[in-house]
């Protein structure tokens, strides 16, 4: 008895483990797979009575004049192919293997119609043809991954982020003419992979066959381990995989049937892409939260007028989330402060961005974080001035942060300016700052705050990460100030260490910074590099002209180490040339400042 | 005209439904049992099965009327061809002159203009015979996995139309194949698909 049941035991394990290897071998093979289009066919499509599987698409004799004894006729389908501003590869009608899968996937002829059936006589199939949805690729293939373009070396030295043929693996065949097709990803007679794809998808591994995306492997999307549950977009609809990193290219686009033509997006809306995630759920911070406040950089306000091509002289004003991130490349931001001496090197989130240099120039990769804030901010084509009228205006901030300019915020070039005694370790004369440092979220984590980093939106406007007041009889506090006093010392000035009537004018008069101090930089006006240094360059609502015996006249000079004079009034007061130096300043520095005299800007 | 429709739509899915489902298995009453015909009475085995040093029978009837009398029962295509014996019987009948190849289609199984063209190539419309079977190929079963099946034979290491199918009609499976094809059991006993 217990010998029997043994055996049993023994023969029921035989017998599963016999079930085991044949359902492997059957995922491998035709038979029992999606094409098994046969009566005993495991799909809903399926023949009524016929039970060959071959037939459908092969016959041994009389085949159509096609390589693989082909059984059906090509579709005479004239196909819209896919269009976009960033492909190299002439793209032709689909032709070859191609078109033997289209022959069904394009949902124009019957299923059962095969040259070996007389045509009254087709196979009866419980579907006539290819049902819509997913898998009828209809005769618009715009919306799917290219095929019918040559993938050949010319193509791969064209365009830098795909691979040269040679090195792609073979088990990716090309056509006779080294052309793509179907069959380049889809093995039709093996689904093992699912999706009949010839390797696997998980990570993209099949995409980055060909794709070589700059900073792709290491970037914070490819390696991410996050769950997608929580998505906001596209909350029921099911990923392949659990997690952003196994997902892959497939988190963003969509190979066949994109909503998205252009670059094979799976949303309408480019955002969307970025916003199913970063809403909270699945990315760490989030970003509709910041964009949503009151000044932002709100990439919802405006659809499809990015374009990776487009050049900052000439694009239509807009933002998107692409203007400033590449998401190919992304990593994070190991460092996680913003504000300090270190943030002049494009940094993880901005990575293969691209940008405007100081210069002006147009670069696909941004080397400094500036250059991705100057592709818009930095020529005024389509901005108009600032919002405070002053002595000089700067239309556009790429004038301001010149290194020529008599004085300039440290952005795109370190000062040597040694009266800027006001500044908080670790910042010192020398080092530099990024437009981040005072554009930025208030809820900024680089600022003691709980969002993410960046000038996503703010509460404070124009976008700044701090509290900044520029109204005239503003009350001198922490507060108003709060952008300025971040990195120059609220003790420093109200102490008036540097100009020695700060306390004065700031808390007697409550006059704001901005009425003397342009934040950005001053272009070099009319006067010489004395009149606009320290960054002075009035606001004219607060300060007027002076009348003087050579007429009206606002000016300021520079006379050299903490010392000057204002010809200006302001707040009923006038002064003509009226001299200030600092006494407390007077002596070494003032040497020093002259050994290096000439640096001074 | 309307001869050749009345054919198309009548006469051919008769001939289909008839050869699709033969009745019975064996020799006897096959297509290819000649005993009736008078032209093949005397000897009806002789048709493919000609004794050593003797002529072939006088000439069956031909189906196509403009066909080259001089090539259709000479072999010396085949024999070009490398094909074996298993294929070069064949197609002394089977080339479209003396017995249509396949339904409604007239055209020669093996192409005028380029006589002997038995491999595998494009523009290829029927499978490939007298051709060796792949050695080692991920593609095929191996050559003697196929052959233990005990259906499928490869005479001579090569693929020839007596490959798949049987003339004598053993196993009276429908196009007179050695077995049944029934989940394309014959095709995928090559074929790793």
């Amino acid at each position: 008895m217990r010998r029997e049941g043994k055996f049993w035991g023994v023969a029921q394990a035989l017998g599963a483990g016999l079930c085991v290897v044949v359902a492997a071998r059957a995922d491998e093979s035709v038979v029992n797979s999606k094409h098994d289009l046969s009566a005993q066919g495991p799909g809903p499509i399926r023949a009524v009575q016929e039970n060959e599987i071959c037939v459908f698409c092969h016959t041994p004799h009389n085949a159509a004049p096609q390589t693989p004894l082909w059984n059906r006729a090509n579709p005479r389908t004239h196909y819209r192919i896919y269009e976009s501003s960033t492909t190299e590869a002439r793209i032709d009608q689909p032709s070859g293997p191609s078109k033997m899968c289209l022959s069904c996937h394009d949902g124009s002829m019957a299923l059962g119609n095969v040259l070996s059936r007389p045509v009254t006589h087709p196979i009866v199939m419980t579907a006539r043809t290819i049902p819509p949805g997913t898998k009828d690729l209809t005769n618009d293939l715009s919306d799917d991954h290219p095929i019918g373009f040559r993938y050949d070396r010319a193509l791969s030295n064209q365009d830098r982020q795909l691979k040269a043929p040679e090195i792609v693996s073979p088990d990716l065949p090309l056509g006779a003419h080294g052309e793509m097709h179907c069959t380049t990803c889809h093995d039709p007679h093996n689904n093992e992979l699912g999706d009949f794809l010839r390797e696997s998808d998980q990570m993209s591994l099949i995409c980055i066959s060909c794709h070589d995306l700059k900073g792709w492997p290491a970037s914070s999307h490819a390696l991410s381990n996050k769950t997608t549950v929580g998505r906001v977009v596209d909350a029921t609809e099911r990923l392949k995989y659990a997690t952003v990193g196994d997902n892959g290219c497939m988190n963003c686009h969509k190979v066949h049937s994109a909503p998205h033509r252009e670059r094979l997006l799976r949303f309408q809306r480019e955002e969307d892409g970025c916003l199913n995630c970063h809403s909270g759920a699945v990315a760490s911070f989030n970003i509709a939260a910041d964009i949503g406040k009151r000044s932002n950089h709100d990439g919802r306000r405006r659809t499809d007028v990015h374009d990776p091509t487009e050049r900052s002289l000439t694009m239509r004003r807009h933002v998107e989330c692409v203007d400033c991130h590449n998401p190919h490349a992304v990593e994070h931001n190991s460092i996680g402060q913003v504000a300090g001496t270190f943030g002049q090197v494009l940094k993880g989130p901005n990575f293969f961005a691209s940008g405007t240099t100081i210069s002006g120039r147009d670069v696909q990769q941004a080397s400094f974080l500036y250059e991705v804030c100057l592709k818009c901010h930095g020529d005024g084509v389509r901005q108009g001035p600032s919002e405070i009228t002053r002595q000089v205006t700067a239309y556009g901030v790429r004038a301001a942060f010149q290194p020529s300019n008599p004085s300039f915020h440290p952005v795109a070039a370190p000062r040597r300016n040694q009266d800027v005694i006001s500044l908080i370790p670790p910042l010192r004369v020398g080092s530099m700052i990024t437009c981040t440092d005072c554009h930025n979220s208030d809820s900024a984590r680089a600022l003691g705050g709980t969002g993410a980093n960046g000038p996503h939106g703010s509460i404070n406007e124009p976008l700044l990460a701090r509290n900044y007041d520029t109204t005239d009889s503003t009350t001198e506090s922490g507060h108003a100030y709060a952008l300025c006093y971040a990195c120059h010392a609220r003790e420093s000035i109200l102490n008036d260490e540097s100009f020695p009537l700060h306390r004065r004018h700031v808390v007697g008069q409550r006059t704001p910074c901005s009425a003397c101090h342009d934040p950005h930089g001053v272009p070099r006006g009319s006067g010489g590099s004395v009149n606009h240094a320290s960054l002075i360059n009035f606001d004219l609502s607060i300060v007027t002209a002076a009348k003087t015996p050579g007429g009206s006249k606002i000016e300021y000079l520079d006379t050299g180490s903490f010392s000057g004079s204002c010809t200006l009034a302001c707040h009923g007061v006038t002064h003509v040339n009226f001299p200030y130096s600092n006494p407390r300043q007077s002596g070494s520095r003032r040497i020093s400042s002259r050994a290096t005299a000439g640096g001074r800007p | 005209m309307m001869l050749r429709m009345a054919f198309r739509i009548v006469v051919i899915p008769l001939f289909i439904m008839m050869s699709g489902e033969t009745p019975k298995s064996g020799f006897e009453g096959s297509k290819h049992d000649f005993r009736k015909a008078e032209w093949a009475k005397s000897d009806p085995c002789a048709v493919c099965h000609t004794p050593v040093n003797e002529k072939p029978p006088a000439m069956p009837p031909l189906w196509d009327p403009k066909a080259d009398l001089n090539r259709t029962f000479g072999t010396p295509l085949a024999r070009s061809a490398g094909a074996g014996s298993g294929t070069a019987v064949c197609i002394r009948c089977h080339d479209g002159t003396v017995a249509r190849n396949m339904i409604g289609r007239k055209d020669p199984f093996i192409s005028r203009e380029h006589p002997g063209r038995f491999e595998a190539g494009h523009g290829r419309k029927d499978h490939p015979v007298g051709v060796d079977y792949p050695p080692i190929d991920r593609r095929y079963r191996p050559a003697n996995a196929v052959t233990a099946s005990g259906s499928v034979t490869l005479p001579g290491g090569k693929v020839e139309c007596t490959s798949c199918h049987d003339p004598h009609n053993f196993s009276g499976e429908k196009h007179m194949l050695v077995m049944s094809n029934a989940r394309s059991a014959l095709c995928l006993t090559c074929h790793k698909k």
